[in-house]
């Protein structure tokens, strides 16, 4: 969504069981949009959009709270590498990645919710398709 | 086979003649998306009387790709015994200097990410390749090392030399296993929760000429962004299924890696992406009618790649429509599709062959043998048993959700065992205890059965090679596996000391 930012929240044992998410929305009056969860008692990754004027606030926040934050790893494709076989369209479960008419691969990096999934990395057999890190310096005091 | 006849027509034309109007320049070339489209609006005569000939193309993974390279002599001379080309293991099969790059040949230091098929891509491409062989040394080969480097340039020849391609049709995989599985076909998520093809279905060459009428040994064609042949029938060639194949050759020195690329398949190997397209003359209205045809006539099995076996069940027929579209739908329920072959690119190929032959650059040839329409794809005589999970499954212990710890301890020592299956009322598998649980149990002072039992269960079937049954019990690190039906019915168990027993001896 336009305004807003994407953060990998990284949630401990320790504090896994605690709502954490529901307190800062509380206590900041923020929204914050879940996009992706992975949770069980050994701890979470959760991928969340926030607003872009709130992030340093939230990151703060959260890591207050002992959850560490950082920028999540994007997916990125080489169109010189890419032969356009169609290999990851289907398994993009959020469909950041169609066929065009003309019968090209398309990846729409805004749907993308990066590599908290990366379904579509090793199924790549021209491997255009690469995990790539972010600059982390881009969040306030770092953890 | 012998001498090639084509049964005389009305108003027939030769291949002669199209070339003489190819030299002209007036030779009417649609691609078999455009012949398609023509017949559906005027008709087989129209289409006939007005169009020489239809390109077709296809570009898909094709594992049976390789080239055969020459060297020319060293000095001293050697005769290669083994060769890495940039650490790509080289196959000798002939003389002195003769090699073979085959596609799925994959490097020693970067296994998956670099094989065969990369090193042809990279040649290709003028890259320079590092040449590293090794010899016992003859009288007449004195020299045992060598090392250098070459480029295509280097080579006295360079020629792409493929034994199985442009397969007709293929195979719509799926997978039915509750893992992600990666095969040739790609990566296959588990419960079916997606679906992968290959194949240019309606663009495809000997689809369009499903009766090799046209297409046959000394066929010219579009090869790697070359001109080509095809050579013969391709291994594992088979007309009568639908399943024909060719075998090509042509001259990679003249390729380009647009229509030909190294590729990987995650877990399963390097391979060969190869460009190939073919020119059908019209040489008669029946070749009209059959280049008509449309992906909605062409029809293709789903096959469940979870069942490690080689006849895997087939799940439903589709059509190349269906596939084309992005979803298939298997007993009610829709499954998400992907091409693994690029249909751009084969709509590519047929659009550049096109052009050669309206520009006067490439002319058509007239086959010397036909390919067989008899020929038979059998399966591998196998002259020692191979075992399966059915035989050596013995009968399991079972006991109820329901039951005490102690119940379980008791019986487990009374068995002798050290795995009890739960099962609900109908005999289905619920859940494993093991002693080991059973022993933490007791420690722990807990007494019911549904605090300690493992709900997800790793299990096999009888008609599991007891390989893979071996592999999954290594992979999850656990001793042993329920044997259950498709009902998910507890038939018995198998463990590893079975098969280390059975697997030990041979």
């Amino acid at each position: 969504m336009k305004g807003m930012v994407r953060i990998l929240l990284r949630f401990s044992e320790k504090i896994v069981e605690q709502p954490i998410t529901s307190q800062i929305i509380l206590e900041l009056k923020v929204p914050i949009n879940i996009i992706t969860a992975h949770v069980n008692s050994k701890g979470g990754e959760v991928l969340a959009e926030v607003p872009e004027a709130a992030m340093d606030k939230v990151v703060k926040a959260f890591r207050k709270k002992g959850v560490t934050v950082s920028l999540p790893k994007l997916i990125e494709v080489d169109a010189d590498k890419c032969i356009s076989c169609g290999s990851c369209v289907a398994l993009c479960p959020v469909e950041a990645i169609t066929l065009s008419d003309d019968l090209s691969v398309v990846f729409n990096k805004e749907k993308c919710v990066g590599s908290t999934c990366s379904a579509c990395v090793d199924a790549c057999p021209a491997r255009a398709i690469k995990s790539v890190k972010q600059n982390n310096s881009e969040l306030t005091n770092s953890h | 086979m012998g001498e090639f006849k084509l049964k005389p027509q009305k108003n027939a034309r030769t291949i002669e003649e199209i070339n003489a109007k190819i030299r002209n320049g007036d030779a009417q070339v649609l691609t078999a998306e455009e012949m398609k489209k023509l017949v559906e609006s005027s008709g087989v005569e129209v289409a006939f009387k007005e169009v020489d000939v239809v390109t077709t193309g296809t570009f898909g993974a094709m594992c049976s790709s390789g080239a055969i390279i020459n060297l020319g002599h060293s000095d001293p001379p050697i005769k290669i015994e083994k060769a890495l080309i940039n650490d790509v293991p080289i196959c000798h099969p002939g003389a002195a200097v003769d090699l073979y790059i085959g596609a799925t040949a994959m490097s020693e230091t970067q296994s998956f990410e670099y094989g065969g098929g990369h090193l042809i891509e990279d040649l290709v491409n003028g890259e320079e390749v590092e040449l590293k062989a090794t010899s016992y040394g003859t009288d007449c080969y004195p020299r045992t090392q060598l090392k250098t480097n070459l480029t295509k340039d280097d080579l006295n020849q360079f020629y792409l030399l493929n034994f199985r391609n442009c397969y007709q049709r293929y195979n719509c995989a799926v997978n039915s296993r509750d893992e992600t599985i990666y095969t040739y076909m790609g990566k296959l998520l588990p419960r079916m929760r997606n679906a992968t093809f290959s194949g240019a279905g309606e663009l495809n060459p000997l689809m369009n000429d499903p009766d090799y009428e046209t297409i046959g040994m000394g066929t010219r064609i579009f090869l790697g962004g070359a001109q080509g042949y095809v050579i013969g029938e391709g291994t594992q060639h088979e007309a009568q299924s639908l399943n024909g194949t060719l075998m090509v050759r042509g001259n990679a020195k003249k390729m380009n890696t647009e229509f030909l690329r190294g590729a990987t398949f995650t877990r399963y190997g390097t391979t060969l992406y190869v460009g190939l397209g073919i020119p059908i003359p019209i040489l008669n209205e029946d070749l009209a009618k059959k280049t008509a045809i449309r992906d909605e006539a062409i029809f293709t099995n789903v096959v469940d790649y979870g069942v490690p076996r080689r006849d895997r069940p087939k799940l439903a027929k589709v059509s190349y429509k269906e596939l084309k579209s992005g979803a298939i739908t298997v007993s009610d329920k829709k499954i998400k599709v992907s091409s693994l072959s690029s249909l751009k690119t084969a709509r590519k190929i047929a659009g550049t062959l096109k052009s050669w032959i309206e520009n006067g650059e490439f002319y058509l040839t007239a086959p010397v043998e036909r390919l067989p329409l008899d020929s038979v794809f059998k399966p591998m005589k196998q002259t020692e048993a191979t075992p399966f999970v059915g035989n050596v499954m013995q009968t399991a212990v079972t006991c109820k959700e329901n039951e005490e710890v102690r119940a379980i301890a008791e019986r487990i020592v009374t068995k002798s065992v050290n795995h009890i299956i739960v099962v609900d009322d109908l005999g289905r598998i619920s859940g494993i205890v093991t002693s080991w649980d059973v022993t933490r149990a007791m420690a722990e002072g807990k007494k019911t059965l549904i605090d300690i039992m493992t709900r997800r269960v790793v299990t096999t079937k009888p008609d599991e090679p007891l390989e893979t049954a071996s592999k999954k019990m290594a992979q999850h690190n656990i001793s042993a596996l329920p044997v259950i039906n498709d009902e998910k019915k507890v038939l018995g168990i198998v463990t590893s000391e079975d098969v280390s027993k059975l697997l030990g001896r041979r």
